[in-house]
Parts: C-alpha cells; sequence; structure tokens
C-alpha cells in the first residue's frame, strides 16, 4: 500500500485544524504544494534493496520520514457474527536531528493512528484517531522487544508463551485499542514469514529514483481475542494482515490515488496489488502486487498479469464516488474471483478522507471454488479535486 | 337680609351667605369679611367698592373658590362651592369663571395666542374651535396682529385686553375683575373698561369689579361698597 | 404639546444657564456612573473572555501543589489509564518588551479535544502550513500570538522577540498569527508545552492538566478516583469565579463611589427645579386661578424635570462611555496590582451599564423634582406668593427635617451594628449617614449664621450683617447648596483620613517587616539555587533568609502560603495581633504551626487555637493555628509557615527571594552592584534595598488611591456647580432687593462684595458642617467598609491638616463659586431690575 505517506503528511498541516471537514475541499491543492517542495532533504531515501533483518526491522526507521504498521482484519464470534477491523499507527519524522532540550516533551517524531471496525450484521462502521508526539512515552515504537503505541493503542511483542499452534521462530503479538465506543484486544500469531514486496522489499512508486519505499507484508495472523462495540463485548477469531512500509518518498504529479487489494483465499494464498491511478484515470505503470503461496513463497505480480474491473459504485454522504465491489482475474494462474465489500460505508472521514473496508471474495482458483475475505483501501476520491466533480 | 339688587328676578346668579373670613398674623387676627350676604342675579355689572386692604381682594377669591371662608356658604350658578373638593373646585373654576388682575398676569413664557390658548385646553376646547375662537376674540380686543407677540412687549393696556379675552374666552357665567384698571392711566382705562362691560354683557355673564376708583364704578349696574367686613349698597 | 408644556419649556430656554447647570449636574453624575460601570464590567469582560478563551470546554482542572504537577501524572492518565480528554498546560508569565506576557504551553496533539484558541484554524491556511505544526514541535523558542497583539505589538511571522523569564532571556520566534475575538487571547504567547517548560524553568513539570469530563458527577468523580495525592480536580468555572470574586469588593467600592457623585448630582437638580418652581410661584399661582389642578400643577414640574433628566443622562452616558475609557486604565491597573491579570485595551459599551446610567439620571432627576413638585402643587391659586410666606415655610420644615436627619442617622448606626460582615450594607450605611447629616445641616447653618452675624457686621458693617442672615433668611435656596458642598467635602475628608490612616499603617509595617538590607528576587520565577549560594557568600552578607510563595487553590477559593525561613532575630518583623498563650516563634520553628494574616483571619474567619488544613503532597494534613499577623500585603489572605514546615510536606525546594543581612557598615548599593554581577550570565535578579521597596509599594499603594481621587474631585465638582447655580439663583431672585440697594447708592464694587462675603460664608458653614459628617465617613471607611472589603485593621489618625484645608478648599471653592453670580449681581442696572417685578 504505497505512497500513503501522504496521508501522514496531511495529517501534519491538519493537526492543528479541528477535526472539521469543511477543509476537506483544500486538501488536494494544499498537498500538491506541500509535495511540490523537497521537504525530505536530510532524510534517508529508498534508493537500493537492502537486506532485512528480522525482527529488528519490525521496529521504527527514523531516518525516514514516514513508517507505518498497518493491521487489518478479519473476525467473528462464535455465532458467526462478522467483523472487519484496521488499527494502523503512523509516524511522521518532523526533522532529521533529534532536539536537544531541558523539556522532555520536545520530539520531532510525530505519530498517528487510525483505528476502526466494521460491524458487518448491524452494518455500522466506527472509526477513531489519535495523534501524538513521540515524547515522554505518550507514542513511539521501539524494537527488541518491540511495540508501537499512541496513549492506550498498542501493538506489541509477546513474550514467549502460549501460542501453541504458531511456529516458535514467527512473530507472536498482541494488539490493543480502546475508544468511546469500540475496543478490541487480539493476540496475534504470524502464520507465514514476512513477505518482500516489489523487488526484494524495494518498491518503487515512480519513475523517479528514491521515491519508493521499503515495503514488506505479513499477511496471515491468526488472531484471537476480544471485541467490544458499545455496551457488547464479542470473542472473536479470524485472521490479520500487517502491511509495513517506510520511506521518504511521495506520489509522483501525475499519480492522483489507488486502489489497493489484500485478499486472504480460502487454500491459503494471500493476494496483495496496488493499483495506481494517473490523473486521467489510467493505471500507472508502477502499480504492483505480490502473489503469496500458502508456503509463504512470494511472487511479483506486474500490471499485466492481473486484471481488476469495478462492478458499482457508491456514493459518499460526504461526498465523492468510490467504486464498490469488482471482478478480479490473474490468468497466469487460472484465478477469478469476485470481491464485495461487506458493507457499503467504510468511509474513514478523519484528517484525509479515505475508505479501507472488510470484503468477501468468491470465485475459483483453476478447478476448485474459492472463497476468501480481506481488505480493500481506496484513495484519491473524495479528497482529490479531481474526484470532487 | 341679603342685599338683593334685582329683587323682582329669581335668577339668582352668585349667592353669598353668612360669609366669613379672617387672617392672622402673628397673635393678630384681622377679621376681613364678616357675616356678608348677597345675591346677584345673572347679567349684572357690579362694582365693590372698598380701601386697600378692606377684603375686596378676598371676596372675589373666595367667589372665585380660589379661597374657602371660615364660615357661610357661596353659591354660583346653583352650586354650593364651599362644599366642593379643592380639586371640584378648581374644576368649577376652570369652566364657570373668568379673572381679570390689576397687574394682568399673563403667562410671559407664552404668546398671546397662547395665553387664550391655555384655558380653551384647559376646557378642552377642539383646536380647530379653539383657533376660531382666539381669532374671533383678538378682534374683538382689536388685537389680532399682535396674536403672536410675547406679552413682555406689549402696553398695558394691550396686554389687559388680552387679560380680559383668555378671561372671557371659554364664556365663563361669571367674571371677575380686580382693580382691572389699576395699572393703566385714565384713557386707556376708560378703553379697556368699555370693552369689558361690552364684551361681558354681550356674552350675558355676571360680572363683579372690585376697584377704590369711582371712575370704575360708574360704568358697572350698581355699586356696593366693603368696610369692616360688610358689604353695604352706596 | 399641550400649552402648559410649552410654558415651561419656553421658561427654561429663557433660563439658560439654569437648564445648563441643572443639566450638568446630573450629566457627571450619570457619566461617572456609566463610567464605572462600564470599566468594571469591562475589566471583568475581559478576564473572563481571556479565561474562556484559555478554558476552552475544558470543565475540570488538575492541579498540583506549588511546584505544579509531575508531568508522567499525565502519561500516565493518557496511556495507562486511555484518558483522551486531557490536555497539559504551562502557564507562566514573562516580560516581552512591550509588557507582561501570558506564556501559555500547550500540546497541538491533546488540544483537539479543548476547542480553545479555535482559531487557530486560520493559522493553517498561511502558505507554508506543515512548517508551522513542525516549527512549533520543533523549534525552541517558537511561539504564535493573536492578531490584535500582533497588530498592537506590530509583530509579523518571523520577527523574534526578547523574553524574560525566571530572570533568564530567551527568544521567541512568532511562526504564526492567529485570529481571536474579543481580544480574548490578547497578551497570550502561545507555544509548545516544550518551549514552556523551558522558557519558565519548569522541566518535568505541568501547570495543570485540563479536561473535560461534562457535568455527569460520576465521570468526576471517577477520575478523581484515580488522580494521586497532592492533587486536586477543580471545576475550571469555579476556579474562573473565584479569581473574579477577588475583585468584587474593590468593584462594589468603585460603584458606590460613583453613586457618590450621582448623589451630589441629586442635590443639584434638585437645587435648580426648586429655584425654578420657586421662581415661578407666581406663574403657577396664575396657572392655578386659571383652573389648572394639583395634580396638573405636580405633573408638570416631574415631567419637566424629567426631560432635563432624559436630556441629561443622554449626553451623560456620552461623556460617560468617553470617561470610561480613561477610567478602564485605572481599574485595569489596579486590578493588576492587586487580584489578578487582566489586559483590556478598549471599552465594552453595554447596553446594560447604558440603561444603568439612564435609570440612574432619569430617577434622580425625578426624584429630586418631587419635593418641589409637592411644593407646587401645594400654592395656593394666589397671584403672587409672597418669598417670606416660602421661608416661613423653609423655617418651620428645617428643624423637623433635621429631626428626620437624626432618625436616619439611626437607622445608619442600627445598620452597622445589625449587618455583622456585608460590605453591601456598610456601604448603604455610609449613605444613610450621608443623608442624615445633610437634612441637620440646614438646621446647623442657620445656628451658624445666627453665630456668625455679629462677626459679619464687624467685618463688612450692615451689609455684612445681610449677607450673613441673608444665608439663613433664604435657607430654601441656599440650604440645598450648603448641603451638597458639604457632602462633597465630607466625602473628601472621609476619604483623605482614610487613605492617609492607610498609608500611615502600611508605611508602619513596611518599616517594621522589612528587616533585611537588601531582597533579591528574580522576575517572574524562583532564583537559581547556585544564585543564592554565590550571594550568601558574597562579602558583607551576615544573614539570608529567604521566602517562598505557595498559591493552593480548593473549591471556591485560593489561599497563599508564605514559607519563611527567617534570619536570626528577624521575629520581631512580624507585629503579632493576637496568639495562643505560647511561645509562637518556638512553635513556628518547630512544630507544624503557622501564623494567618489578618485579612485572612477575617475573611476565613478563624482565630488562634484553630486549625487550617491544606493539601500536601501526600495529602491534606491539619496544621495549628497560633498566632495572627499583621499584613497589608495586597494580595490579601496568606498563610505564614516556617520553611522547615514547608519542606517536610512539599515536594520543592524553590526560593522566590532572598533578604540579604548585612554586616555593620556595609554598602547596599555596592552589594546590589555585587549581587547582579555575580548573577548576571545566570539570571537577571531584581535586587533592591529596604528603603526602594517601601518607596515603591507606597507608589503602588498610592497608584490603587487614584482612581478614588479622581471620583471624589468629580464629585466635588458637581457640588461646585450647585454653589454657582445657587448663588445665580438667588442674585436673580433677589435682583430687585439688590437693585434698591444699588438704588440706595452701593457701589458695584460694595455690592459684589457683600455677595462675595455671602458665598465665602456659605463655603464656611459647608466646610464646617462637612467636619463632623467627614469625620464620621472617615470611621466607617476605615472600620467597616476597609475591613469587610478587605479584612485589613487600620489606626485611624485625623489630621488638623486635613480639616483645615478641607474648610479652606470649601470657602475658597464657593467664594470662585460665587464669583460670576456678584459680578453679575454688580453690574445689573437698578432700574431695570426694578421694572422687572
Amino acid at each position: 500500500m504505497p505512497g500513503f505517506a501522504h496521508i501522514v503528511a496531511a495529517a501534519s498541516i491538519a493537526l492543528i485544524a479541528t477535526a472539521s471537514t469543511a477543509a476537506d475541499q483544500n486538501e488536494g491543492s494544499r498537498l500538491a504544494k506541500l509535495l511540490a517542495g523537497d521537504p525530505a532533504a536530510g532524510f534517508a531515501r529508498a534508493l537500493e534493496p537492502r537486506a532485512f533483518d528480522f525482527p529488528h526491522d519490525h521496529g521504527p526507521h527514523p531516518e525516514y520520514r514516514n513508517e507505518w504498521w498497518y493491521f487489518t482484519g478479519n473476525l467473528e464470534d462464535a455465532s458467526g457474527r462478522r467483523f472487519g477491523y484496521e488499527l494502523t499507527f503512523f509516524r511522521v519524522a518532523l526533522g532529521t536531528e533529534p532536539p536537544r532540550s531541558d523539556s522532555a516533551w520536545r520530539s520531532n517524531q510525530v505519530y498517528m493512528a487510525h483505528f476502526a471496525v466494521t460491524d458487518a450484521s448491524s452494518e455500522r462502521f466506527y472509526v477513531a484517531e489519535r495523534f501524538s508526539r513521540a515524547a515522554l512515552g505518550l507514542a513511539g515504537a521501539a524494537r527488541d522487544p518491540f511495540a508501537v503505541w499512541i496513549d492506550n493503542w498498542s501493538i506489541r511483542e509477546r513474550p514467549p508463551g502460549s501460542f501453541a499452534e504458531s511456529s516458535p521462530e514467527r512473530e507472536r503479538w498482541t494488539l490493543s485499542a480502546a475508544d468511546d465506543r469500540i475496543a478490541l484486544k487480539l493476540d496475534l500469531a504470524a502464520l507465514k514469514p514476512p513477505a518482500l514486496n516489489g523487488s526484494d522489499g524495494l518498491s518503487r512508486k515512480s519513475a523517479d529514483p528514491g521515491n519508493a519505499s521499503y515495503y514488506y507484508s505479513i499477511s496471515r495472523w491468526q488472531s484471537s481475542g476480544m471485541l467490544s462495540i458499545g455496551a457488547e463485548t464479542y470473542a472473536v477469531t479470524g485472521h490479520s494482515w500487517l502491511d509495513r512500509e517506510w520511506s521518504t518518498s511521495a506520489l509522483a504529479d501525475e499519480q492522483v490515488g489507488w486502489d489497493w487489494f489484500a485478499l486472504q483465499l480460502s487454500d491459503g494464498t494471500d493476494i496483495m496489488f496496488y493499483n495506481l491511478r494517473n490523473t486521467d484515470g489510467s493505471q500507472d505503470a508502477h502499480s504492483a502486487g505480490t502473489w503469496i503461496g500458502p508456503d509463504g513463497t512470494a511472487t511479483s505480480i506486474r500490471p499485466g498479469e492481473i486484471d481488476i474491473a469495478a462492478t458499482g459504485t457508491w456514493e459518499s454522504p460526504s461526498g465523492g464516488r468510490y467504486p464498490s465491489g469488482w471482478e478480479l482475474r490473474v490468468p497466469g494462474r487460472e484465478l477469478a474471483v469476485t470481491v464485495a465489500p461487506v458493507i457499503d460505508n467504510q468511509e474513514l472521514r478523519t484528517l484525509v478522507r479515505y475508505w479501507e473496508g472488510a470484503v468477501d471474495v468468491r470465485g475459483r482458483l483453476g478447478d476448485i471454488a474459492v472463497t476468501g475475505r480481506g481488505y480493500v483501501e481506496l484513495t484519491g476520491y473524495a479528497d482529490t479535486p479531481s474526484s470532487a466533480e | 337680609m341679603p342685599i338683593t339688587l334685582m329683587a323682582d328676578t329669581t335668577d339668582i346668579e352668585i349667592r353669598l351667605r353668612k360669609l366669613s373670613r379672617a387672617f392672622s398674623e402673628g397673635k393678630h387676627v384681622h377679621q376681613v369679611l364678616h357675616g356678608i350676604d348677597a345675591d346677584f342675579a345673572r347679567g349684572e355689572t357690579i362694582a365693590i367698592r372698598g380701601r386697600s386692604g378692606s377684603g375686596k381682594s378676598t371676596l372675589l377669591n373666595l367667589i372665585a373658590g380660589i379661597d374657602v371662608p371660615d364660615a357661610g356658604s357661596i353659591e354660583v350658578s346653583g352650586i354650593d362651592i364651599t362644599k366642593l373638593s379643592e380639586r371640584d373646585r378648581t374644576l368649577f373654576r376652570r369652566k364657570h369663571v373668568g379673572f381679570v388682575y390689576q397687574a394682568f398676569n399673563l403667562v410671559p413664557t407664552l404668546t398671546v395666542a397662547d395665553n387664550i390658548r391655555l384655558v380653551l385646553e384647559l376646557n378642552e376646547v377642539t383646536r380647530i374651535d379653539a383657533n376660531a375662537r382666539i381669532r374671533e376674540l383678538l378682534d374683538a380686543v382689536e388685537l389680532s396682529d399682535r396674536a403672536d407677540s410675547f406679552p413682555d412687549i406689549l402696553s398695558g393696556g394691550e396686554q389687559q385686553r388680552v387679560a380680559i379675552a383668555r378671561a372671557l374666552c371659554h364664556g365663563p357665567a361669571v367674571l371677575l375683575a380686580d382693580e382691572p384698571t389699576g395699572n393703566l392711566d385714565d384713557a386707556t382705562a376708560d378703553a379697556v373698561l368699555r370693552l369689558l362691560d361690552q364684551l361681558v354683557r354681550a356674552a350675558g355673564g355676571t360680572m363683579l369689579i372690585a376697584t377704590h376708583s369711582a371712575r370704575v364704578a360708574r360704568f358697572c349696574d350698581c355699586s356696593l361698597t366693603l368696610a369692616a367686613g360688610k358689604l353695604m349698597a352706596e | 404639546m399641550p400649552v402648559i408644556y410649552r410654558a415651561s419649556l419656553s421658561y427654561l430656554l429663557r433660563h439658560p444657564w439654569q437648564l445648563t447647570l441643572a443639566v450638568v449636574g446630573i450629566c457627571i453624575g450619570v457619566a461617572v456612573i456609566v463610567a464605572v460601570d462600564l470599566a468594571n464590567s469591562s475589566a471583568r469582560k475581559a478576564f473572563l473572555l481571556s479565561m474562556d478563551a484559555i478554558t476552552g470546554v475544558a470543565t475540570h482542572q488538575v492541579i498540583g501543589g506549588p511546584a505544579g504537577l509531575d508531568e508522567t501524572l499525565y502519561r500516565e492518565l493518557r496511556v495507562a489509564r486511555g484518558l483522551t480528554n486531557i490536555a497539559p498546560v504551562v502557564e507562566g508569565y514573562g516580560d516581552a518588551p512591550s509588557g507582561p506576557v501570558r506564556i501559555f504551553g500547550v500540546d497541538v496533539f491533546a488540544e483537539r479535544a479543548m476547542e480553545r484558541f479555535a482559531d487557530l484554524d486560520s493559522v493553517a491556511t498561511d502558505d507554508d502550513p506543515t512548517s508551522l505544526i513542525g516549527d512549533l514541535l520543533t523549534e525552541p523558542g517558537a511561539a504564535l500570538v493573536s492578531e490584535a497583539t500582533a497588530a498592537a505589538l506590530g509583530l509579523r511571522r518571523g520577527d523574534m522577540i526578547e523574553l524574560v523569564t525566571a530572570g533568564r532571556v530567551h527568544a521567541a520566534r512568532i511562526i504564526g498569527i492567529f485570529e481571536s475575538t474579543g481580544g480574548a487571547a490578547d497578551d497570550v504567547l502561545l507555544t509548545d508545552v516544550a518551549t514552556a517548560q523551558v522558557w519558565l524553568n519548569q522541566p518535568g513539570r505541568l501547570t495543570r492538566i485540563d479536561a473535560r469530563l461534562g457535568d455527569h458527577p460520576d465521570a468526576v468523580a471517577r477520575f478523581q478516583e484515580i488522580l494521586p495525592a497532592g492533587t486536586r480536580l477543580l471545576s475550571a468555572a469555579g476556579r474562573t469565579r473565584a479569581t473574579t470574586e477577588m475583585s468584587t469588593a474593590f468593584m462594589t467600592n468603585l460603584t458606590a463611589m460613583s453613586l457618590l457623585a450621582l448623589l451630589v448630582g441629586l442635590f443639584l437638580i434638585y437645587n435648580s427645579v426648586s429655584f425654578s418652581v420657586l421662581q415661578r410661584r407666581g406663574l403657577i399661582g396664575v396657572l392655578r386661578a386659571l383652573g389648572i389642578t394639583r395634580r396638573q400643577a405636580f405633573t408638570l414640574v416631574v415631567v419637566e424635570s424629567a426631560g432635563i433628566g432624559l436630556i441629561a443622562s443622554v449626553i451623560g452616558v456620552l461623556v460617560g462611555i468617553g470617561l470610561g475609557e480613561r477610567l478602564l486604565v485605572l481599574v485595569s491597573q489596579s486590578i493588576n496590582d492587586l487580584y489578578f491579570r487582566v489586559n483590556v485595551t478598549a471599552v465594552d459599551v453595554s447596553g446594560l451599564s447604558i440603561t444603568k446610567g439612564m435609570l440612574a439620571g432619569i430617577a434622580a432627576s425625578t426624584l429630586a423634582a418631587a419635593v418641589p413638585a409637592f411644593e407646587a402643587a401645594a400654592y395656593p391659586p394666589r397671584l403672587a406668593l409672597l418669598r417670606s410666606t416660602v421661608e416661613h415655610r423653609a423655617r418651620h420644615l428645617v428643624p423637623l427635617i433635621a429631626g428626620l436627619g437624626v432618625l436616619t442617622l439611626l437607622v445608619a448606626a442600627a445598620t452597622l451594628w445589625s449587618s455583622a460582615r456585608s460590605l453591601v450594607a456598610g456601604l448603604a450605611a455610609v449613605f444613610l449617614v450621608i443623608f442624615g447629616f445633610a437634612m441637620c445641616i440646614p438646621l446647623a447653618v442657620r445656628g451658624l449664621a445666627i453665630l456668625f452675624e455679629r462677626p459679619g457686621r464687624h467685618l463688612a458693617g450692615l451689609p455684612g450683617a445681610m449677607a450673613i442672615s441673608g444665608i439663613a433668611t433664604s435657607l430654601s435656596r441656599t440650604g440645598v447648596a450648603i448641603v451638597a458642598l458639604a457632602v462633597a467635602v465630607s466625602a473628601t475628608i472621609g476619604v483623605s483620613v482614610m487613605v492617609d490612616s492607610f498609608r500611615g499603617s502600611v508605611s508602619a509595617w513596611l518599616e517594621r517587616s522589612l528587616q533585611a538590607d537588601v531582597y533579591v528576587g528574580a522576575q517572574g520565577g524562583p532564583l537559581d539555587p547556585e544564585v543564592i549560594a554565590d550571594l550568601a557568600a558574597l562579602p558583607g552578607v551576615a544573614h539570608v533568609s529567604s521566602s517562598r510563595r505557595a498559591r493552593f487553590e480548593y473549591t471556591g477559593g485560593q489561599t497563599d502560603v508564605l514559607a519563611i525561613d527567617m534570619a536570626p532575630g528577624s521575629y520581631a518583623g512580624t507585629e503579632i495581633i493576637d496568639s495562643l498563650d505560647v511561645d509562637v516563634w518556638r512553635a513556628f520553628d518547630a512544630g507544624d504551626a503557622v501564623l494567618v494574616s489578618e485579612p485572612y483571619a477575617y475573611q476565613h474567619e478563624v482565630a488562634p487555637g484553630d486549625t487550617i488544613t491544606l493539601p500536601t503532597t501526600s495529602g491534606d494534613r491539619i496544621f495549628p493555628i497560633v498566632a495572627i499577623y499583621q499584613s497589608y500585603d495586597v494580595s490579601a489572605s496568606a498563610i505564614l509557615m516556617s520553611r522547615d514546615t514547608y519542606d517536610r510536606y512539599w515536594d520543592d525546594t524553590a526560593i522566590d527571594s532572598i533578604g540579604l543581612y548585612l554586616d555593620e557598615g556595609a554598602n547596599a548599593d555596592a552589594i546590589i552592584a555585587m549581587a547582579t554581577a555575580i548573577a548576571a550570565n545566570r539570571q537577571a535578579l531584581r535586587a533592591r534595598s529596604n528603603s526602594d521597596i517601601r518607596v515603591l509599594s507606597l507608589e503602588i499603594f498610592d497608584r490603587t488611591f487614584i482612581i478614588t481621587d479622581v471620583l471624589y474631585w468629580l464629585a466635588t465638582g458637581v457640588a461646585l456647580i450647585g454653589i454657582l447655580s445657587a448663588m445665580l439663583a438667588l442674585q436673580l431672585e433677589r435682583a430687585r432687593d439688590l437693585a434698591v440697594l444699588r438704588a440706595l447708592g452701593m457701589t458695584p464694587a460694595e455690592l459684589g462684595g457683600m455677595i462675595t462675603l455671602q458665598t465665602g460664608a456659605i463655603g464656611l458653614f459647608s466646610g464646617l458642617a462637612a467636619l463632623p459628617l467627614g469625620v464620621a465617613m472617615a470611621y466607617i471607611l476605615i472600620d467597616v467598609i476597609n475591613r469587610r472589603a478587605f479584612g485589613w485593621q487600620i489606626d485611624m489618625d485625623v489630621g488638623a491638616g486635613v480639616l483645615v484645608s478641607a474648610v479652606l478648599f470649601a470657602v475658597l471653592a464657593a467664594v470662585v463659586a460665587g464669583l460670576y453670580p456678584a459680578w453679575r449681581a454688580a453690574n445689573s442696572r437698578p432700574a431695570l431690575a426694578m421694572r422687572e417685578e
């Protein structure tokens, strides 16, 4: 899920604005102005493939401007009640040199987090967001043991123990977040090793060298825990997906947004693809994806190898028209599935407005019928001037 | 036994009975009026003569309801005003009595016309009627051209003519004049008296003139003298 | 307009000076009321507005001990407890080149829940929005100011200003300018928590944590439960209320003073109206003869006066708005000196203030007309009412009024006795005393006139005797003028005596309590401990004392604790007013005993032997009160505690100021120079000798009473106009008599001299009549008003100088006011005057 940097950057612009959406119309032009400059001076850039070192690389990389930990997942309780969730931590560096100060509040690292829950059976969607500086322990990220947090929202490495079914060398984390109406506490056990996206983890976003990120996914986590919505609490299980990315890059001028798919099929296959869209509506050549087999083997998917066609649209009550429902084919793998949102309205009306929601997958893989679940992210439909009409 | 000037008429306008009034100055009590009985018929013009301090003004004030007697009754147009409250006496005076003073007593801050209008207004005469009446009266006293003048630029005779117009404007049954020519020279005095007499007679009113002057008394139907608190025919 | 009203309007227009003086009298009264009300309400509103802006939607505030809160409490609440509707604040004051500024350190992220400085939005529209937030977070010294502040100080984005806090110089860079409404955020320097901590030298500490808990008591109770010992949860509204209430007594006093101006104005319009009625008694007699009822005559006079009141009030309101702006400077200065920080630049013209002024003006003039109107209605419909009849009646009334006055004085005394602590009742008693005394003055004047008739004859022959006796025989005229002047003069006596006594007490207190030779502090913060050590080691310094002022807030109020480390033998600097039968200083040094200031004892109704509960670091603790000490410390009530006791219960090592006791022969100025020099690179010190502090303190004291002076001078101005008006009226009234005197051969100079003698005597009588009233007022102001308002006990000190100068002033004022009437009378043509009647 590339180029999400702009959300983080935009967040820092709008941080001092109250959460009103009145300024949204300007967001695109403001962004363009912001991205046209060279705010990246002094930061490290993703130019070459690098050797990843896990679990070390789960921790922060403050020499890069932006970084995120992006969990999505599909859960259900014993009665089959269907839920989706998203818990995302963004880090943005406001400068390269850590400031020296007598005050423990001084920091150049800012964190933002989004927490969303989809309740499919009652067709409700809940969102909360947080901001904080990485100071005084209010927010931050750490390695060995791994942790990332804002306030009482966190993802942390668990001490060795309980998860019998996962391989001992795989990640065992806990995820915890609570807001006024929603709360989630999950035990997470990675079922696959990290899959490096792009070229050995270097994910190019445009022809411009350095306009790239380091990008890996752990595409399948056994997840179990408690989910609360209002006064109700559900014991839930399911699968989660982690995307990890850090960079000092941005969208190219002609790119307007992307459609990101993270699908977990019933046969154990996971598919990630992001479709970068240009302002003229065409697919950008730097769109890319990864096919992750049941054994964790990762193979790149090139734009020409996949065919995604939207089958419907959804009109946001706050303005903007999103695609909704897709026919997705990978002819080379004999995959043909439909992807359908579990509910239409999974739009996050946060500082930057975007759609990110749980989806159901149904179709055929070769000869066999497959089902699946996943998450789709749609950006650039509501906030940019090009989509305003 | 009341003094009756026209015994043959029952048309009595003013009836005084046992009227007494005294003033105290320190310890000394000065009995000004001492049991006066008198009847004055409608349409009569009477001169009340007497020396200064004989009680002429007091008698007029009592008839006007300005002052109240210590004893006795005053009946004017059939109403015993001694039985009225202060407020009712004022309203009675406003409607039925006209007053002309030696010192004219025009309101200095009002024009000639407004001085007359004041009384008309108190009697709730409409504005249109009042304007007509003022014009008529000023014509009668030959001051039409001074309607908008203030009193202080008028001569004494002119001021007294305004005062007469004011006193008669609402058609009072009784006109009381207290030394009306006291501040005027003889020629002017005669002119003013002629005018007063003419207007009062024309309106059919009863007029009492308090004066010390025989000259003034000549203009009246009859003349009475006030002395030692008693009223006597000459 | 009915003809009779036209007659009355025409009369007023023909006597323009009379009309003018009546208008001016009420006008000044109304203007002063409006001005004081506007100044008060503007100051209060500005304060509330700034509190609102700074409080935002926060409903509660968590505060700690004297050193603030440990910042880790915030992390605890946010991360471990998961609370979101809380925001940290580091707040304090610094000095910019333009003057004091409020440093307000916040966390921009937490601010999203607080909605204060909501117009910060507008900053984001600047051309480089990302750098703004980035700079605020990362750049030491980055700050924002409001548009109004920027305009007032000529600041633009990117400008640097030098800021002095806690004696240290910092550079602030203006990185943005935000919109604010109504001057709410004027003088605020908005910055990041980190910057504020550094500027205010409070690393690791927060001033408070603001919380948005809503109204639900459960939420408040739950929040309360998780707070550690040594912290308190206060309602934001209650905190604001408690602060504003500190100034209530001050503002009530100002309002009372403004009423005094109206009261004197009331005398003046009474004077004018009753004169106009008297002068028109002939006219009214004629009107009555023509058939005007008593009620109509009464209404005529009242309506006429109300009309004058209306016009005067309109002008008064306009003048008042202008005056209010000047007064506001004085009021806000005093509030800043005495109570809380308020920055207010413009008068907020409120409809309420204007309505108050209009109502006061019209009501006063209508009320003032009531008596003359009754008089007019009582005139029999005569052709001419003799002057002597009026005076005759007045003579009869004089003892009656005096009797009523005595009755009023008794009521005043009863009010004082029965209202133990009420300030408003005390002020009501002051007015009752004024009224009561005022009613006795005519009788006193008559006595004085009889007394002075013989001296008058000796001085100026028969005309002299006439001048003096004329005052008594024309009491219906002169009485009111004398009363007005006497009230004004007595007010100046009362206030002068009060201020002088107060000043004397304060001066003596300063003399006694400033025991050290040199006092050293740092502006806007505690002293650097190393600097203290270096200063103690200076040659010539024998001993060092230290003090720390800690403010404790609780629901509904606040208390200052003064933690003192006394130098040996300096106990004598503290005057014990009342104590338990123990060794006070032993208990103070060794035990937990505390001393409370006199205002504190009065306001909280505590005495030695009682206890006081204070929030220590480990929770509430009870301290015994062993004594009450004298203090005129302007920031009101305080508790005195030994430094040892303080250190036992509070985790706060800061020292605000130290006193240096010098060796015999050591030069204070030299020590100050040395002290400043050795601290130069660390802290800018404010070091002063005790004599300098005494002078400075008295300057602040005097500044506080400027506004009092201004108000009393305005009241005196009204009274002088009263004298002028009364004398003119009297001269006009007596034009015929004076013309006869001229006709009999008196020269204009002789006539003028006689009138001047008369006005001089009026002044003298007023001044003499003012003496007992003035002293009585001083007594009430000192023993009742000051005590009820501030809790201070002051030794009353009536200086003969004050009394003599008050009488001289009254004579001089009356003579000056009588000059024009005298000149006028002397130069009138006798023939003309005689013809007029």
